[in-house]
């Protein structure tokens, strides 16, 4: 949903906000963008999904070019030839190769190749079943590999209904488990083993599965293999609604060197209500503000100092522990705002025009807003991977600018840029960042992620016996 | 008490909470459609007239629940809200009653962003009822309605329909649901403004939004009928014969407070996504669906789908494609003195007319149990208005 006019305010209406379970990683900034004449941003909310075509598949590869931060110096036809080989996989995986699919020969012209590559893609569908399933699901495989060709985090192709058509604002689809490794394991980064951090409810918790609880195979693969974290068993964990196979896990509890095998069947779950609050402050000792936040939503900023107001009300505080592990993100203006808190006339980060690896990109600077009151109060940021995107905006500023400490493990990785939106003709939406991020000191901090001042990984031990030996850390700094 | 309210409550930047969906998710409501430049402002506005027999008066009462702290504010230790009342008056003069305070009027439009016009022109909103007038009616012979107007929107924004439905000879309570909107006024002077915009984005907002909302029905609906009635009219309420209408999330709050108080025999949610759980037996009381665009069966909203396999008893889904959201309230006959666009392609009469008509003939069927052709078939008088069977043919 976007806001549309600034004036109507009463028409805009009320609304109640998303439903998103977990915080997106990005959002519209600011400024606003036209969008180009192939794709415009969508407005209010578009009619249902209609079959992708080869003509949405064309429309979204001309957005790109024209829209992508680098869209106007990138290689065409690796979009194509991705495209191309993701159309030939589907077209095997149903057991419909034929000959003609083979991919035409590319010259670099960005038109003529998508001529070539549209005259084979008819050419090769004209001979299957004129059935829209079919020839829905080969434009959709098209479409989702020359968006992935991009690797990057921040583009991605939304389509398909994945919200379970029973569900209740606030429930969420899955096994009901998070462990110490996310979704989109990184093989850089992931070190065994591979357990269990939370269990906010559904089957896990009606299994008995605990935190602290270490996963030795997910249907029968092992998370790690010689040392390396094995991406597609851990994504296992983490199905999205429509996926609904039973997920098989062989556990330990070290504790009692219990081995043991349960069977999750993911499904909708209620998780507990204080788990999906946005901004959940509490007071600790010594006068210190604790403030988890979840995702720099609308009006996160306020809702924090609004929350840490409240917890000075009548008493000294003496720090702020900001707790941004897992926090997937959100809206960049939300993470300035924030950082406006603790400094003023600074720039928090630069927004590049083109790949900083291609050179040559102007970059605007993002600057803090000094009207926000300052807090005037000692700083840390707890941090891990799951912290992405505008998180990683927060902790990149804190720590380049030197506004606090950063303690827990590394950032995400995942802050190419902020993304905005681009309706397609088959009212699926294309996200794609047009400038690319970097933070205050130029670096870029995409892929690499922002090492901590203090580095403190959870344990299975520490996740057990509900340690926070991050917090503990954050706690002794802000006491000396 | 007004320490706490005047430190939590927070004013401000927070209402159009729009901007902020993101992509992944369906949003919550239907947005606007949308808007059309802005026009002149006019001066303020004045309500139509109601189409009823009766002379109609409004009143307001305070009603404090000592039962439970408020929801959003907590260290308030008790749920304070405001209501209106529009019921069937003995003909008299008497002043018009007021619309909202000039304070409530200046901080909606800041809420809600509406530049450009003096704050105080709510306000200076026209009404159709005297204020304070003497109730009229036999004992124990009224209906009664609940209104509950959507989030951010004060009770006032339902006046049209509680006006008409008054002159029609119901009782019609209008509940602010404090600290859901962004300014109610208690009779101390003290103004709550909306703490809950401050946790809006929440998963799981919308369903506290509902559940609070049906404990404060319930608690006015115990102020109204029950042996210590807080209002002089009391004694002319039928108990046996209640209905609840909201508007967006107000809608929701229907579904929520049937499910939790067996008093509430029907219901309306007119374009809110709903949020209760209906329990697997399903709610086979009365209710009634009235939507835009947005709101068509397998549209993106899932929840009137979820919830339609779940009503068992009799059930009407309308959709009006040319309405936007706010078609059902009293938005489209206040653009006039905000300076902005109609809402929606129903001119503002025409909006105001059929959701009037519609309601009523709800009300009258399910609480005077007089048969209504209107909700049985397509209408030709309100071709705007479509009857749909989800699951089944289009709306037709």
């Amino acid at each position: 949903m976007t806001a549309k006019s600034t004036v109507a305010g009463l028409v805009l209406l009320l609304t109640v906000a998303c439903t998103a379970t977990t915080p997106p990683r990005t959002q519209p900034a600011t400024a606003t963008a036209a969008g180009s004449p192939v794709c415009a941003e969508p407005r209010g909310n578009p009619p249902p999904e209609s079959p992708t075509t080869i003509d949405v598949v064309e429309q979204a590869y001309f957005c790109i070019l024209a829209n992508y931060y680098s869209g106007a110096t990138l290689d065409a036809r690796s979009l194509l030839t991705a495209g191309f080989a993701a159309f030939v996989q589907e077209l095997n995986r149903g057991g419909r190769d034929v000959p003609e699919a083979t991919m035409p020969a590319f010259t670099g012209d960005r038109t003529t190749d998508w001529a070539a590559f549209e005259t084979v893609y008819r050419r090769v569908t004209g001979r299957l079943p004129d059935d829209a399933e079919l020839q829905g699901k080969l434009a959709a495989a098209t479409l989702q590999a020359v968006v992935a060709a991009l690797d990057d985090d921040h583009a991605r192709w939304n389509h398909a209904g994945r919200r379970p058509p029973d569900s209740y604002d606030g429930d969420q689809y899955g096994l009901g488990l998070h462990a110490n490794i996310g979704r989109t394991a990184n093989p850089g980064t992931a070190l065994p083993p591979l357990f269990v951090t939370t269990v906010p409810g559904g089957p896990a918790k009606e299994a008995g599965l605990r935190p602290g609880d270490v996963i030795e195979s997910i249907n029968g693969s092992a998370p790690f293999a010689g040392g390396e974290v094995t991406p597609a068993a851990v994504a296992a964990l983490y199905p999205h609604y429509p996926e609904a196979g039973a997920v098989r896990l062989r556990m330990l509890r070290q504790k009692t060197g219990r081995h043991w095998t349960v069977t999750l069947k993911p499904r909708l779950y209620r998780p507990d209500p204080a788990t999906l609050q946005v901004v959940t402050p509490t007071l600790l000792g010594d006068g210190i503000a604790y403030v988890r936040l979840s995702g720099f939503a609308p009006d996160a900023a306020d809702r924090v100092f609004h929350a840490i107001s409240r917890l000075r009300a009548g008493r000294t505080l003496t720090g702020v522990v900001l707790d941004l592990r897992g926090n997937g993100g959100g809206s960049p203006d939300e993470a300035i705002r924030l950082l406006s808190g603790f400094a003023h006339g600074k720039v928090t980060a630069y927004q590049c025009a083109a790949s900083p690896n291609t050179g040559d990109g102007a970059c605007d600077p993002m600057r803090t807003d000094d009207s926000v009151p300052l807090l005037g109060l000692p700083l840390v940021v707890l941090t891990d991977r799951g912290c992405a995107s505008a998180c990683e905006h927060f902790s990149s500023a804190v720590k380049d600018l030197r506004l606090g400490q950063l303690v827990g493990t590394r950032t995400a990785g995942a802050v190419s840029g902020p993304a905005r939106p681009y309706l397609l003709g088959d009212n699926t939406t294309l996200t794609l960042p047009s400038t690319h991020h970097l933070a205050p000191g130029r670096e870029v901090i995409d892929r690499v992620g922002v090492a901590p001042d203090h580095y403190v990984p959870l344990t299975p031990q520490d996740a057990a016996a509900g340690r926070d030996p991050a917090l503990g850390e954050a706690l002794n700094l802000l006491h000396t | 008490m007004s320490h706490a309210v005047k430190h939590l409550a927070v004013a401000g930047l927070i209402g159009l909470a729009a901007a902020a969906c993101t992509a992944p998710p369906p949003p919550r409501t239907v947005a606007a459609a949308a808007t059309a430049p802005a026009a002149a402002p006019t001066g303020a506005a004045a309500l139509p007239a109601p189409t009823g027999s009766h002379p109609v008066g409004a009143t307001t009462l305070y009603l404090k629940d000592a039962s439970r702290p408020d929801p959003w504010v907590p260290e308030v230790k008790a749920r304070e809200l405001m209501i209106t009342l529009w019921y069937p008056a003995r003909a008299g003069e008497g002043r018009r009653a007021p619309y909202m305070t000039a304070k409530e009027s200046e901080l909606t439009l800041r809420g809600k962003k509406v530049t450009g016009v003096p704050y105080d022109v709510l306000s200076r909103t026209r009404t159709n009822a005297v204020d304070d007038a003497k109730p009229a009616g036999r004992a124990g012979s009224l209906p009664l309605v609940v209104l509950s107007p959507g989030f951010t929107m004060p009770r006032s924004t339902l006046t049209s329909l509680g006006e008409e439905l008054a002159s029609r000879g119901y009782v019609v309570a209008g509940v602010d649901h404090t600290y859901e909107n962004y300014a109610t006024t208690f009779p101390d002077g003290r103004v709550a403004e909306c703490v809950a915009c401050d946790s809006d984005t929440d998963p799981g907002f919308g369903a506290k939004v509902a559940d609070v909302r049906a404990a404060d029905v319930s608690f006015v609906l115990d102020q109204l009928t029950g042996p210590h009635a807080k209002w002089e009219g009391s004694s002319l309420i039928d108990p046996s014969e209640i209905a609840m209408a909201g508007h967006s999330i107000g809608g929701a709050g229907a579904v929520a407070a049937m499910l939790k108080d067996s008093r509430v025999r029907a219901g309306i949610d007119m374009d809110g996504t709903t949020y209760a759980r209906i329990p697997k037996s399903g709610l086979s009381r009365p209710f009634l669906f009235m939507g835009s665009a947005g709101h068509e069966p397998a549209g993106r909203d899932n929840s009137w789908d979820r919830d339609w396999k779940l009503l068992t008893g009799w059930k009407r889904w309308l959709v009006l494609p040319g309405a936007d959201h706010q078609s059902f309230t009293d938005v489209p006959l206040l653009v006039g003195a905000l300076g902005i666009a109609v809402p929606g392609d129903l001119s503002p009469d025409r909006s105001a007319e059929i959701t009037r008509t519609y309601v009523r003939a709800f009300l009258d069927r399910h609480l005077r149990h007089e048969p209504q052709p209107l909700l049985d078939e397509p209408s030709p008088r309100y071709p705007e208005v479509r009857l749909c069977t989800p699951g089944g043919a289009a709306c037709r």
